[in-house]
């Protein structure tokens, strides 16, 4: 219901704005309609059944009237029902969604003008619901043009036309930017934002030397930029922000077992091998949505490129899957996973909430359940609930012809090694029988042999007899051991080389793809209340009208010669790609405006529809739109305009008549404080602390349970239910947090609790907490202490002075040198703690022995600890 | 009221005090809690700093209640089936629906009636007709409030769960947990003002949107509580840092952080990391005892049903709950897994379950609080954001059916802090399905919720952006007399 009256009360404010400006007649489609739709519309005139037969949806219904007469009479508002009844409160009935006495007015003064419409009206309502020109009118909906770049602004404070634009804005406000931020903080914000990394001591010193002594500052950040895009960690902390709106995960969700996904780490490697190659991002879509439809290799024998194509569609395999497992309702999981699938797929591309659309007509933006169905028959024939793939059935070897054929090779030869050894055993057992047999009568032999060479369920009773009576005659396979150690070993040895033969061949490995049976084409029906059980009209495929209202785009096909598959999602692709196409690419920049700036451009990124939130620069939106697409949609680009612009290099400042005006930094007249990204506070943690290992891409690392039930890194060892000794992991526990498990039942504790978001499906924009648990976590976890020792080892290494080790210290965590009283401050503590801890046992020499650790270096880990856990390093300013 | 950790020296209060961030909770009432409507007016200039803190605040009003349980029954429960009985519509049962339905869709569902196949019996002294499936409940029947005319309009779980949550169906407002320990601070500086217990099995719809401090300063926010052991992760120092040393470590970090915040005095986030390391020091001691149920005897916990299999987790975080209030927490939210009670199909055996879960629990809760004297100064909420609808939904077999969202009459009850035991307030139709008398929409229950905490729903404002900002914003809440002791 607010959402009602908000939409109601943007409407209201805007229809007053209109009238202030123009002072045209107030019409129904500008002014009334949106009003009405808000409160009334669903049980006048969209539900089936109209209440009192009053459909309020068309002035031309209003005059026809309902049960109860005509509803308005032009000129006459206290002679009209319909402002009767919404003046007297008697509608709508619910108390809580009565229209404010603004909006009451609007339809008073309408009436009173005479009750116009901005056009003629159509006869009558289709079941599809009625586009209005405004709807069409809706911001996000409109071609994107090129904006001209304001000029009336300070040009020395103009790097690009980003800063025109941003200033233009602040001057109607008597406000500029604030200044450029100090060096030192500028090459940590840019390299945490970059990078998700801390600059090394030695980068922030130069690049501190070089920009002051240099006349040509700009040139230098230029190269700055320039060199940390290039860095390989780029992609690894760019795909992050990707991954969040993919809604990545290493299992497969859904169910409480949560199955893990093995495979799906390629998809994880695609994206940031595609970030750091600066993909074009057009292509980065086509990919991720029809990879499969491009690929001309046979899928057993794909060429290297095909496979990588084949990859990005783990793209449409990353939402929740509980089709593989044990689930009450198996066509029901089916369709969540599609219906999740569809969610992935709009609020990451489109910015339209298409999900809502499922069960009913979308309630704000004009999408119909209809528009749904069609949306999803681009994705049927992939997604065929009939013909259901389960995720193990889905994957697609990564064997080529030449593998198969090698591995067909070695198996003929493990064969062999196969014959040998049976033919050996039948020999063991034939000779160990018949030496157990002579110590038998001769009289039963006969007999004795007979059953023995009779499968055992088919001895006679006498038979069986005898080998009862002489149970050292059952010689088997399983039992020959018993008799001749020996033998059995060299059967042994001989069933080892055949493994051993078998463990060369080449390796298969899978891919989590997405793939269409070609020819096969199933029906779409619309689900009457989304229920799988409720099948409705049959629907073709198609993008959603709203979107093709403005402007002319590639249809949705049925199926294309052009392709072996459908071509439906190939369709899609070019079509969201289309530079003609209104959302794909404001949805795209707005995303990296808001990783940027720590506030977007649109502050609902997966919602560019009526209920989301208007721009705050729309022409500076449309104008990275067209500049992205006009550079061939390149990220880096876009990143470069975006960091060499003045506005991004403002210092964080605070100005009382700035915080007056513009309290939340909307204009973006200052720099912001934020809090580091989960993935970012751990990986500058194993930086710092010299540890992180920087080994890229490959199978997810595994993360377990630990003796808490916390989870951690780490293989899991248990032996009937108790643990076992803890696996060594080789220094992968080094690793970037991108490449850790993100299995949704097993948050690692330290990104859980930095707001790593759980993947249900995915994630638009992740929460910031400040919790006691966090503090709890910096205070007393192994993880912090594990690599604070580290850290005051690295530290201890330089040397004997104290002050030394303070001075590396600061940098490392800070990018900068400590003040004379933080040195003081510091040293004091150093002492005190250090006289602390030599009171402990393990501190203190005993027996002639050295002490076991060094209260020294523990002061020293605390004062680390300390840092780490500070604001200073939390925050990037 | 307020007591000061062990482990606090004076000396390192006076610290504390010295970095300027938290405990200056004069100041932060002034401006806080604006005057009498009346005075509204003539507000003065804002000129003291903002400071915000959890230090306990003395409300304007006559609070009756000090602290508040939540039992958050996320998905709707089926009041039909448990708390409104329609003894005449069993003539009418898998028969044509003859008035009008409003579904959460606009085509339409079965127009079977569909009348509860469980037994209502009345309870205690006042009489109280509830179902077989809650018998628990049935046995604090003259201790709770219940409201049978719960009203929110909006039939969708996200905006219905927004409207009850943070008052408006709008997203990203603070939670009312945060509103309470915003206006009230807390009485415990050694736990989180505001707790949220969280099931076992997936997070409540909205997530932790839930226990959100939506624009509020940050340290309004909810504390999560693990559902297994351990509850709270790294509550234990390490053994070397026991005692001097971490105390020491952490007046250092402090003085770092002090040292940062000059740069931005005005960051809410600095300050709150700022307190939470604060908070965080005291709960070592204070959260481990708290959360240490084996202090509670045998008889205590097989009352709370610990000893059921059923009951067992969620009786462990009612008992929770208890032990959390009565050491001083503001607010505490105990969570059922997402959608749990949403009986849209195989209500006949998915509503008996849920039932069992909760109502001995939950019963146990109420007599607990009462017999340690707790009950009078303790809210208790049970219910959800919605219940269900009159008729049939998914036809397909008595196995199968269930019912549809219904956001305009459904019931929840309250115990405790200032309401009225063993009352029954409003009506929905004869088909249960639109709440008709003395309708209680959500702004109401805030209203109401406020005014027993001594706060005006109109007065308790926040100023963002310029613009004051209330937890009812503006809507036309009113306290429901009928429904106070």
């Amino acid at each position: 219901m607010l959402r009602l009256t908000c939409a109601a009360l943007f409407v209201s404010v805007f229809t007053a704005y209109l009238r202030a400006e123009s002072a045209a007649p107030l019409r129904f489609e500008t002014d009334v309609r949106a009003i009405l739709r808000a409160h009334c519309f669903q049980c006048h005139g969209e539900e089936p059944e109209v209440q009192g037969n009053l459909d309020l949806r068309l002035v031309r219904f209003m005059h026809r009237g309902g049960d109860s007469g005509t509803a308005i009479v032009p000129g006459e508002p206290e002679q009209s029902p319909l402002y009767q009844r919404l003046r007297d409160g008697e509608m709508p009935p619910d108390e809580s969604k009565q229209i404010s006495k603004k909006e009451l007015r609007i339809i008073h003064d309408w009436i009173v003008e005479g009750a116009g419409t901005v056009r003629e009206e159509p006869e009558s309502l289709g079941l599809e619901p009625y586009l209005t020109e405004e709807d069409k009118g809706h911001w996000s909906l409109q071609p994107i043009r090129r904006p001209n770049v304001p000029t009336q602004v300070n040009p020395n404070l103009v790097a690009n036309p980003i800063d025109a634009f941003l200033l233009s804005e602040l001057k109607k406000h008597d406000l500029e930017f604030s200044p450029t931020a100090p060096p030192r903080k500028l090459l940590r914000r840019l390299s945490l934002d970059l990078l998700g990394l801390p600059p090394s001591p030695e980068s922030v010193q130069s690049f501190v030397d070089s920009i002051a002594s240099a006349d040509g500052a700009e040139k230098i950040w230029s190269v700055t930029v320039d060199t940390m895009l290039e860095s390989p960690h780029y992609g690894e902390r760019w795909a992050r922000h990707w991954l969040d709106v993919a809604g990545y995960a290493d299992s497969e969700g859904y169910t409480d077992a949560d199955s893990e996904r093995p495979d799906a780490w390629r998809y994880r490697d695609y994206v940031i091998e595609s970030f750091n190659a600066d993909m074009p991002f057009d292509q980065f879509i086509t990919e991720q949505l029809a990879g499969d439809e491009l690929v001309t290799s046979p899928l057993k024998n794909l060429s290297a490129a095909d496979a990588k194509r084949l990859v990005a569609t783990g793209f449409l395999r990353m939402a929740p899957d509980g089709t593989g497992g044990a689930v009450a309702d198996k066509l029901q999981a089916r369709h969540d996973t599609m219906a999740d699938t569809i969610r992935i797929v709009s609020s990451s591309f489109l910015g339209l909430t298409v999900g809502c659309a499922q069960c009913h007509d979308h309630r704000y933006d004009p999408i119909s359940q209809a528009d749904y169905y069609r949306f999803r028959a681009i994705f049927q024939p992939a997604f065929d609930p009939d013909k259901w793939q389960v995720p193990t059935k889905r994957r697609v070897s990564l064997y080529t012809d030449e593998d198969r054929k090698r591995a067909a090779e070695i198996e003929v030869e493990a064969k062999k090694v196969d014959a040998q050894r049976t033919s050996q055993q039948k020999v063991f057992i034939s000779a160990t029988f018949e030496k157990q047999l002579k110590e038998l009568p001769e009289s039963v032999h006969e007999l004795a042999r007979a059953a023995h060479e009779t499968a055992a369920a088919k001895r006679t009773p006498e038979q069986n007899q005898l080998f009862k009576k002489h149970p050292n005659l059952n010689v088997t396979s399983g039992s020959l051991y018993l008799y001749d150690r020996k033998a059995a070993d060299e059967l042994k040895e001989l069933a080892a080389k055949a493994t051993q033969i078998r463990a060369t061949k080449p390796k298969q490995e899978f891919i989590r793809a997405i793939t269409e049976q070609p020819g096969r084409l199933p029906a779409t029906h619309l689900l009457f209340r989304g229920n799988p059980d409720q099948t409705r009209q049959e629907l073709q495929p198609g993008g959603l009208s709203v979107v093709s209202l403005n402007t002319s785009l590639p249809r949705i096909p049925v199926e294309t010669s052009d392709v072996a598959t459908s071509g439906r999602r190939l369709a899609l692709a070019k079509r969201l790609t289309h530079p003609e196409y209104p959302l794909t690419s404001r949805v795209i920049v707005n995303r990296v405006w808001r990783q940027h700036f720590g506030r977007g451009l649109v502050e609902t990124p997966g919602d560019f529809g009526v209920q989301g939130m208007a721009p705050s620069h729309p022409e500076l939106l449309d104008w990275l739109a067209v500049e992205f697409i006009e550079s061939g949609w390149s990220l880096k680009h876009l990143h470069r305009l975006i960091l060499q612009s003045r506005a991004w290099r403002q210092a964080v400042t605070n100005h009382a008549n700035r915080n007056r005006v513009d309290p939340d930094n909307t204009l973006f007249g200052s720099g912001k404080l934020r809090r580091l990204d989960a993935e970012i506070v751990r990986d500058c943690i194993l930086d710092i602390s010299g540890k992180l290992n920087t080994k890229a891409r490959g199978p997810a690392v595994p993360v377990m349970a630990d003796r808490v039930g916390r989870f951690v890194i780490g293989k899991e060892n248990s032996n009937a239910g108790r643990p076992g000794s803890v696996i060594d992991m080789k220094g992968e526990q080094y690793r970037r947090s991108i490449y850790i498990q993100m299995r949704r039942s097993r948050p690692l504790a330290v990104l859980e609790a930095f707001d790593q978001p759980p993947m249900s499906p995915n994630c638009d924009k992740r929460n910031v907490s400040t919790a006691s648990t966090q503090s709890l976590l910096m205070m007393n976890s192994e993880l912090l202490l594990t690599y604070s020792r580290h850290f005051a080892e690295q530290l201890s290494q330089l040397g004997l002075d104290p002050a030394e080790r303070i001075e590396a210290a600061w940098q490392a965590v800070y990018c900068r040198h400590p003040s004379a009283l933080e040195r003081e401050a510091t040293l004091g503590f150093l002492a005190e703690q250090q006289s602390v801890f030599e009171q402990l046992a393990d501190y203190k020499a005993a027996d002639g022995k050295p002490p076991a650790k060094s209260a020294e270096l523990e002061a020293l880990a605390v004062m680390c600890q300390m840092l780490m856990g500070s604001n200073e390093f939390l925050y990037v300013d | 009221m307020k007591r000061h950790s062990k482990q606090c020296t004076s000396d390192s209060r006076r610290h504390f005090l010295a970095s300027g961030a938290m405990n200056v909770s004069s100041v932060a009432l002034a401006w806080l809690i604006s005057q009498n409507r009346g005075m509204a007016e003539v507000k003065k200039p804002d000129l003291q700093k903002r400071v915000h803190d959890t230090t306990p605040k003395v409300p304007p009003g006559e609070p009756k209640a000090r602290a508040m349980i939540s039992l958050w029954m996320q998905g709707g429960p089926s009041h039909h089936d448990m708390f409104d009985p329609k003894p005449e519509m069993a003539k009418y049962d898998g028969k044509e629906f003859p008035g009008e339905i409003k579904y959460d869709n606009a085509a339409q569902s079965s127009s079977k009636v569909f009348h509860s196949p469980w037994k209502f019996q009345p309870h205690g002294q006042s009489g109280m007709e509830l179902s077989e499936l809650i018998p628990h409940t049935g046995s604090i029947a003259d201790d709770i409030c219940l409201i049978r005319s719960m009203h929110t309009g909006v039939n969708n779980h996200g905006q219905s769960i927004r409207a009850l949550q943070s008052g408006r169906t709008a997203e990203g407002r603070p939670s009312l947990g945060s509103w309470l320990t915003y206006g009230l601070g807390s009485e415990s500086d050694s736990l989180p003002a505001f707790m949220s217990l969280i099931d076992p099995g997936q997070l409540p719809v909205l997530g932790v949107e839930n226990w959100s401090n939506g624009w509020l300063p940050s340290i309004y926010q909810g504390t999560v509580v693990r559902p297994r052991e351990p509850r709270i992760l790294d509550l234990t120092p390490p053994s070397h840092l026991k005692g001097k040393a971490q105390r020491r470590a952490l007046e250092y970090l402090e003085q770092l952080n002090a040292n940062h915040l000059t740069g931005y005095p005005d960051s809410t986030d600095l300050q709150a990391r700022i307190a939470s390391y604060q908070l965080a020091a005291r709960m070592q001691t204070s959260a481990t005892e708290a959360l240490d149920l084996s202090q509670e005897s045998k008889k205590t916990q097989e009352m709370y049903g610990m000893h059921e299999k059923a009951t067992a987790d969620y009786g462990s975080r009612c008992l929770i709950a208890r032990r959390l209030v009565e050491r001083g927490v503001r607010f505490v939210q105990v969570y059922t897994a997402n959608q749990l009670w949403d009986s849209h199909g195989s209500i006949a055996s998915r509503l008996p379950a849920a039932c069992q879960k909760v109502d001995c629990p939950s019963a146990a809760l109420v007599k607990d609080l009462k017999q340690r004297g707790l009950l009078d100064s303790t809210v208790v909420h049970w219910g959800g954001e919605m219940g269900r609808l009159p008729v049939v939904q998914n036809d397909a077999g008595k196995a199968k059916i269930g019912r549809d969202h219904n956001t305009y009459g459904f019931s929840m009850w309250l115990a405790g802090g200032g309401f009225k035991p063993g009352h029954i307030h409003g009506k929905t139709d004869e088909w249960g399905h639109k709440a008709v008398e003395n309708v209680v929409n959500h702004y109401d229950y805030h209203a109401t919720l406020l005014h027993l905490f001594g706060l005006d729903h109109q007065d308790l404002i926040f100023n963002r952006s310029n613009r004051d900002q209330t937890l009812t914003d503006g809507q036309p809440g009113k306290v429901v007399k009928e429904i106070l002791a």
